[in-house]
């Protein structure tokens, strides 16, 4: 990594260390713990006590997920790495990132990194993991057999509310009053994403032959650009980060809506393991403090992205509260 | 104590040296040759072709229960899954591989190890298809084998030290290699594996001694192929002349077909023989189409990688039958003529006896007790005929609701899985490790995907019988008929071989190596390995004495997937050996 090239004398020594020393802590973040069990090949078992003793808080965000969690230079960015940094500072800990490599679904991803481990790193497991979707639904499945499918886990401390969104090119369409104008512009979509089934099977199939695939949403806007699509649809967070590029500043928002996707909104909030639900009691203040408080719309807004107080909240808060959740007073 | 036992090490690795310097380099000539060739085991198949049969027959029906363990080697470590390999033998050598991308050298007279190779696995990579690999190539002085990673490296056969790796795919793209690789004239030929987003399979060969790229062959249509000479990539067709036929939009892209179970080669035709996966998405009401070359064999010139025919097995696939499964070149004499015929048991179900010269379809029959997708095959084309009602709902038009399930058998896991079958020329039969299965396919209510909303599927997977799931069968290719059967509480997952002694071998994950009379079916033999055996049977002559190995150590598929089927397997217990066998000779006097 970074050695200092020592030119002499103690005071360069001692300056030269001071730098290592920074540098280090800057790349700590974007360093994970190797805290497991190599005897055992487990995970550290890290408890809120052993959190707190350990002086740092491992954060589990997916890698390469603009605008949510991503790299830059070799450092974590996003809006989750925002919040997480935001919850070990109230902690009184080290944030500490954790990336996960997205599986297939949502239950893998918890499997391989809140509760048992990857079968081929059984000792790294993130201490909480951002960006799962708070849904009391998902939370209480149960298989044929009656078993509660996700009882290895707590889902809690729902802290944003995510919808989708399409971004059109103005030179291309005068607007997107609804979908259907899909059927003669192409669009971009994330491949194997709610956006690519229901944009593939909609209307009867009539737009499918219009649907671009790429692996991600800033491919699609790359595509956008070279005029191989005329619009793209994604998360609205994934959106919102794109059209505050300048790359992308002649591209538009779109007002359509989404007729026919049963999930139009969704929350999203926190894992844990569920023998941890010390922690869970503590993360779970924190974020209920930054969204009444409107700071979680303050981390949002200072990344250039819109903010949707959870369905959640909704619940009991009232005008004035939510007001102040999102940012309006 | 010490300098004593350090003594003894260096003269067992003196011994072991000379033993493998020795050894002779494997030709073109012996792998063409290798099923004639019963004192070696040179290709995967033992013999390019894949018949599994050896000529062998000085341990035969009347003396397989004097059969002896000799030795067993432990593959160490805690990477104890899966272990599906088939062993190869050549000049008092073994060359095996494990899971998680480890090759060994043992000496085959004592069962002392020569060396070990572990792949260096990059960190955080995720394979999608579990940790297994299937088995090695040999080529002059070299080891070939893929990694998890989706590299080929080829290692010095006395060492084990690497002579060359190349990467074939990119892991972070969701490729992984766990087949053997075969070598025809001098090319070093591999498929790849892959996870079902935005993968598109292939078929690639690369120069044995160099490690170069020969050719690349896409196994969706749509997608240009290239040699590559003196240093130029030169275009060589598009498979299947061109995009957008039998794909809407631009999902040819990213069709899938994953080359996952390797191939086999039939030096009469000079044809690779390859499998091909599902396509993707696995909604398969986003695709109308038959979804080129998903779910299909294909017939490739070995020297450019040009497609001659294909012969699609479940068009517009929408239960994951993947067609990998390998294809079987045999004489298959009717009506007094001999045919150029080969034959593959589908995952769907059917088995397909075709013309090997031209991919004409000859004949096609169930080879499990029922099959609820298809009411049957189109006797001229082979095609099945869809069961109205039997393919799994579109989630997009019963979003939020679990639809209505539909029932299909055989389950995704296949009337019969990767495991390869058998052929004998002297019984006329084909051997085929297969399983009773099936799946209700719903559609999940709530799904979630890397922080979003999602459509998701959900399955579950059945045994059709109380008693039974594996069923060992006889299957004649000129009837169609199931000559004999052998029903095994578990799946079967491991591979088959017969032999000229009138033997059929196989495992099974209870931890048993059986043996089998080839015409009756009749049980001969057994022996608990200790771990569920899961690879597939290899057997060679040395010193006048047939030898026979097999790998043991439960994983593969089953164990990853759970539901009712779990209940069977949830307590074999995992394990990593090399089991060896032999006759006696004073046994075979006996006799």
């Amino acid at each position: 990594m970074c050695r200092p090239i020592v030119v002499g004398g103690t005071t360069m020594k001692t300056i030269a260390l001071f730098l290592t020393l920074m540098l280090t802590w800057a790349h700590a973040w974007a360093q994970e713990v190797d805290d497991g069990n190599d005897l055992l090949n487990r995970p550290a078992d890290r408890t809120y006590d052993l959190i707190l003793e350990s002086g740092y808080l491992k954060v589990g965000v997916y890698e390469n997920f603009p605008p949510y969690s991503y790299e830059v230079d070799g450092e974590p960015r996003g809006v989750d790495i925002e919040l997480g940094k935001r919850i070990a500072w109230e902690m009184g800990v080290e944030f500490r990132v954790h990336w996960i490599t997205p599986d297939e679904n949502l239950g893998d991803d918890l499997r391989n990194n809140v509760w048992k481990g990857h079968y081929l790193a059984k000792q790294r497991l993130a201490d909480v993991m951002l960006r799962v979707p708070y849904d009391k639904k998902y939370a209480y499945m149960q298989d044929s057999t009656g078993e509660y499918i996700n009882e290895q886990v707590v889902l809690f401390g729902p802290y944003q509310q995510e919808t989708w969104q399409i971004a059109f090119d103005p030179e291309k369409l005068d607007s997107v009053e609804t979908v259907a104008v899909f059927q003669y512009h192409p669009i971009g979509v994330e491949i194997d994403t709610l956006p690519d089934f229901y944009l593939s099977s909609g209307l009867g199939g009539r737009l499918r032959d219009q649907v671009r695939h790429y692996r991600n949403v800033r491919e699609a806007f790359e595509a956008m650009r070279a005029g191989e699509v005329s619009a793209v649809m994604g998360m609205r967070s994934e959106i919102d980060h794109e059209l505050a590029r300048p790359e992308n500043a002649a591209f538009r928002l779109a007002g359509n809506g989404f007729p026919g996707i049963g999930k139009q909104v969704w929350d999203v909030g926190m894992a844990i393991k569920h023998t941890h639900r010390q922690l869970g009691y503590a993360l779970e203040a924190i974020v209920d403090r930054l969204v009444k408080q409107g700071e979680m719309d303050a981390l949002f807004a200072d990344l250039n992205l819109r903010y949707s107080v959870p369905q959640y909240y909704r619940e009991f808060l009232d005008a004035k509260a939510l007001a102040r959740a999102e940012g309006e007073l | 104590m010490r300098s004593n036992k350090f003594g003894i090490r260096i003269a067992a690795s003196a011994l072991a040296l000379a033993v493998s310097y020795g050894a002779q380099a494997v030709t073109d000539k012996d792998i063409m040759n290798d099923e004639n060739t019963p004192e070696d085991v040179v290709t995967y198949g033992m013999g390019l072709k894949g018949q599994r049969f050896s000529s062998l027959e000085s341990l035969n029906t009347d003396n397989i229960q004097y059969l002896q363990p000799v030795w067993a080697f432990s593959f160490g470590s805690e990477k104890m899954r899966g272990q599906e390999a088939q062993p190869m033998v050549k000049d008092g050598v073994m060359y095996v591989s494990a899971s998680y991308s480890r090759v060994y050298a043992i000496d085959v007279k004592t069962g002392e190890e020569l060396w070990q190779y572990d792949a260096r696995l990059p960190d955080g990579i995720m394979p999608c298809c579990d940790v297994v690999n299937r088995g090695v190539a040999l080529y002059d002085d070299k080891v070939i084998f893929g990694t998890l990673d989706a590299k080929l490296v080829a290692l010095n056969k006395d060492t084990g030290k690497p002579m060359w790796i190349k990467k074939v795919a990119d892991y972070q793209a969701g490729y992984a290699i766990t087949a053997a690789p075969i070598v025809v004239k001098g090319k070093v030929i591999t498929g790849v594996s892959g996870g079902e987003f935005g993968i598109v399979g292939k078929v690639e060969a690369y120069d044995a001694n160099t490690g170069e790229k020969v050719w690349t062959r896409p196994t969706v249509e749509g997608h240009m192929g290239y040699v590559y000479k003196d240093g130029k990539k030169i275009e060589n067709g598009i498979s299947g002349g061109k995009a957008g036929q039998t794909w809407p939009g631009d999902m040819w892209k990213n069709g899938g077909a994953a080359t996952w179970l390797g191939g086999t080669y039939d030096p009469e035709t000079d044809s690779l023989f390859f499998g091909t996966g599902n396509p993707a998405p696995w909604n398969s009401h986003l695709r109308p189409g038959d979804n080129l070359f998903s779910s299909s064999r294909l017939a490739i010139d070995p020297d450019d990688g040009s497609i001659k025919w294909h012969f699609q097995t479940t068009p517009h696939d929408g239960w994951d039958y993947d067609g990998v499964n390998e294809l079987v070149s045999f004489d298959l004499k009717e009506n007094g003529k001999t045919i150029k015929a080969a034959a593959t048991a589908d995952r769907n179900g059917f088995m397909y006896v075709l013309n090997r010269e031209n991919g004409d379809f000859i004949r096609g029959f169930p080879f499990v007790d029922k099959i609820t997708w298809a009411k049957g095959l189109d006797p001229k084309t082979g095609r099945p005929i869809f069961t109205e009602g039997g393919r799994p709902g579109d989630p997009s038009a019963t979003e939020g609701t679990k639809g209505e399930p539909v029932v299909a058998q055989p389950a995704f896991l296949g009337g019969k899985n990767w495991m390869p079958m058998a052929y004998s020329p002297e019984t006329e039969l084909f051997y085929v490790p297969s399983n009773e299965w099936s799946m209700d396919i719903w559609n999940e209510p709530v799904s979630y995907k890397k922080g979003a909303a999602f459509l998701g599927a959900g399955f579950t997977i059945k045994p059709a019988n109380d008693d039974y799931i594996g069923v060992l069968r006889a299957m004649d290719p000129k009837t169609g008929e199931e000559v004999w059967r052998y029903e095994n509480t578990a799946p079967l997952w491991g591979g088959v071989m017969t032999t000229a002694g009138n033997l059929v071998f196989t495992g099974t994950p209870e931890g048993y190596l059986k043996a089998f009379d080839a015409k009756t079916g009749k049980q001969l033999y057994q022996f608990n390995t200790g771990s569920g055996v899961v690879g597939t049977p290899i057997t060679w002559e040395m010193d006048g004495e047939q030898y026979v190995s097999v790998l043991s150590g439960w994983g593969g598929a089953v164990p990853l997937w759970g539901g009712e089927v779990a209940k069977v397997v949830k307590d074999f217990n995992q394990g990593g050996m090399v089991w060896t066998f032999k006759l006696p000779k004073d046994r075979v006097a006996a006799n």
